[in-house]
């Protein structure tokens, strides 16, 4: 966790690389209004500017998946995510496939452009402590992937997922379902980090896994099983 | 469908007709025709070229057979051809015969081979056989004229003969034309007569559906509207205008499930939805996975309970569907207040309902009954 206190000890900063000049400024009003509040800057659209300047200084990318509309840019996604960099990636695309492939190329969080700020904020904090953020949405498609390589899920951590979709309210997932927030979190937390050991090799996958092997939030031999 | 009906009924006509012509052209060639040419063989310049003759006019009979057994009409390539061997018989038999007798038993051919042409010509327009039939007396005019002394008696005698050379043949194809037409409207009146017990049928059914609709509607609408119109129920009461907006998306529901779309179950809750964002209800739809066709009553149970948290909603309502091959959840949460859980009417549905303050969860889940197959692959 030293990591991550060390980010929240200083101001978050953020890129966002998106097409619409009408998101950008509405993320960053987002940002600014937070509290504490995040630095965001804008690449106006331009990949370059993420790897350049104030863009490469940044702790998170927000990523616009279609700068092409039509054209879901995965390599970007995957060379940004091979550079280390923490990427959340805002899109339009509300359909599992996508969503499961962001996550697969090691992005830490995948939201949809109808979540707002209650999931966008949370979501550039958490990839800006390397932790995976699971929109309700993303939530939808992981508990509805039927991928034959998919990891298995326990029962209780599909009801979660469920759930969370379902109200987009942890606290009302809690009540219904009779835990803790905190419990609700882990086991999304717990479905990640399955997700993060599977497919695809990336850095932040397996910094995820290593991570949550430390804290036991998940045993090694729950996350072998097939 | 009616179209083909009058194709069928016009070709029926037609195939009747052939046959009738082909056994009249038969008779003439075979029986008149091979009579006379047999009776007088001796008196021809060359009996063989007569012989050849008659037998190149039974050769266009005999193909015409095929084709009548067969069902086929004459092919466009060799129709052309066919009607040139039977010119080419007259004008050989003419070639032949003996001086002196145009257009008498002896000239078999002025009486026959015009029986044939028409055989070959049945189907097509007027103007041909016209074109054949005056191809044929003109070969016998010439005939007459250049080649014997046209005397008065021979002339009147040829004048007479193509009375019946080309008056019988032409009202065989006059009556074609008069069948053909009469096949063309009977065809037409079929056509209306389907498309009138079309108009029916769906008269019948839509005022079926109508009717179905309406007493759909008559256990909790009607009872509605009367209290209202009698004044037992004020307008100004919160829970009557909740039920008001209860049963105006209910009605909108009931119109969007004769629409034909690809997914009945996500149209219904669209719909449902639209009538909470008029009234700037923030609605959140999400659906994953894909729904199995369900028929009506399972819908309107899947539907209910977001249907009465939508109408009733403060701000803000979420809507999510999950579709799987066997199971399809509904799910709303809404700050609607309390409001009751729906009643299924259907097997297999459960409703779960949970209340934290002014939000409403409420959960519909239809799983299919076991052992009912449906025949569908899982996704």
């Amino acid at each position: 966790m030293a990591a991550a206190d060390r980010v929240t000890d200083r101001q978050i900063t953020a890129v966002i690389v998106d097409d619409h000049a009408a998101i950008a400024a509405g993320v960053r009003a987002w940002c600014e209004r937070a509290t504490p509040p995040i630095d965001l800057v804008d690449a106006e659209g331009r990949l370059a500017w993420v790897w350049t300047g104030r863009g490469a200084a940044a702790d998170v990318v927000i990523f616009d998946l279609e700068l092409v509309p039509g054209r879901p840019d995965f390599g970007a996604l995957r060379r940004l995510v091979d550079h280390g960099r923490r990427v959340v990636v805002y899109s339009q695309h509300a359909d599992n496939a996508t969503a499961i492939k962001c996550v697969d190329l090691g992005a830490l969080a995948y939201l949809t452009k109808r979540e707002g700020a209650d999931h966008l904020v949370p979501a550039i904090r958490d990839a800006a402590a390397g932790r995976p953020y699971t929109a309700p949405s993303l939530s939808g498609a992981l508990m509805s992937d039927n991928a034959p390589d998919r990891p298995r899920l326990s029962t209780r951590e599909t009801e979660v997922l469920r759930a969370w979709f379902a109200s987009s309210s942890k606290e009302l997932v809690a009540r219904k379902l009779d835990i803790t927030v905190k419990t609700v979190d882990t086991h999304i937390a717990r479905v990640r980090v399955k997700y993060a050991n599977a497919g695809r090799a990336a850095r932040t996958k397996s910094d995820l896994v290593s991570r949550a092997l430390e804290d036991g939030l998940i045993t090694l031999a729950e996350l072998n099983t097939p | 469908m009616a179209e083909r009906t009058g194709a069928a009924t016009r070709a029926r006509l037609h195939h009747g007709l052939r046959i009738a012509t082909l056994l009249v052209a038969t008779a003439i060639v075979g029986g008149l025709g091979l009579t006379n040419l047999l009776r007088n063989l001796d008196r021809y310049e060359s009996a063989t070229a007569q012989l050849v003759a008659i037998a190149a006019l039974a050769a266009v009979l005999a193909t015409d057979a095929v084709l009548v057994v067969l069902r086929r009409p004459w092919w466009s390539r060799a129709r052309l051809p066919a009607v040139a061997v039977v010119l080419a018989a007259s004008a050989l038999s003419y070639a032949t015969l003996p001086e002196g007798r145009t257009s008498t038993t002896v000239d078999w051919a002025f009486g026959a081979a015009n029986w044939v042409g028409l055989v070959v010509l049945l189907d097509r327009p007027l103007r041909s056989l016209l074109a054949f039939l005056a191809a044929h007396e003109l070969t016998a005019l010439l005939h007459l004229l250049s080649l014997e002394e046209p005397t008065r008696a021979a002339l009147l005698r040829f004048a007479t003969g193509s009375v019946n050379v080309i008056g019988y043949p032409l009202c065989v194809a006059v009556v074609t034309v008069a069948l053909r037409r009469i096949g063309t409207a009977a065809a037409r009146a079929q056509r209306e007569i389907e498309q009138v017990r079309t108009a029916e049928a769906v008269a019948v059914e839509s005022h079926r559906r109508r009717r179905q609709r309406f007493a759909e509607l008559s256990g909790s609408t009607v009872p509605l509207l009367e209290g209202l119109a009698d004044g037992s129920l004020s307008p100004a009461d919160t829970g009557v205008r909740r039920r008001c907006a209860i049963e105006a998306a209910r009605m909108r529901r009931l119109f969007a499930e004769i629409d034909t779309v690809a997914d009945p179950l996500l149209h219904e809750l669209r719909h449902c939805a639209d009538i909470a964002d008029r009234r700037g209800v923030l609605v959140d739809f999400d659906a994953r996975g894909r729904c199995p066709p369900l028929p009506v009553p399972v819908r309107r149970d899947l539907t209910e309970a977001a249907l009465a948290a939508l109408a009733t909603a403060g701000s803000w309502a979420r809507v999510t569907v999950v579709g799987e091959p066997a199971l399809v959840s509904v799910s709303v949460v809404a700050d609607c207040g309390g409001i009751a859980p729906p009643e299924p009417a259907s097997d297999g549905i459960r409703v779960e309902t949970f209340r934290d303050d002014d939000l409403t969860w409420m959960e519909v889940t239809w799983q299919q009954p076991t052992g009912s197959r449906t025949g569908r692959s899982p996704r």
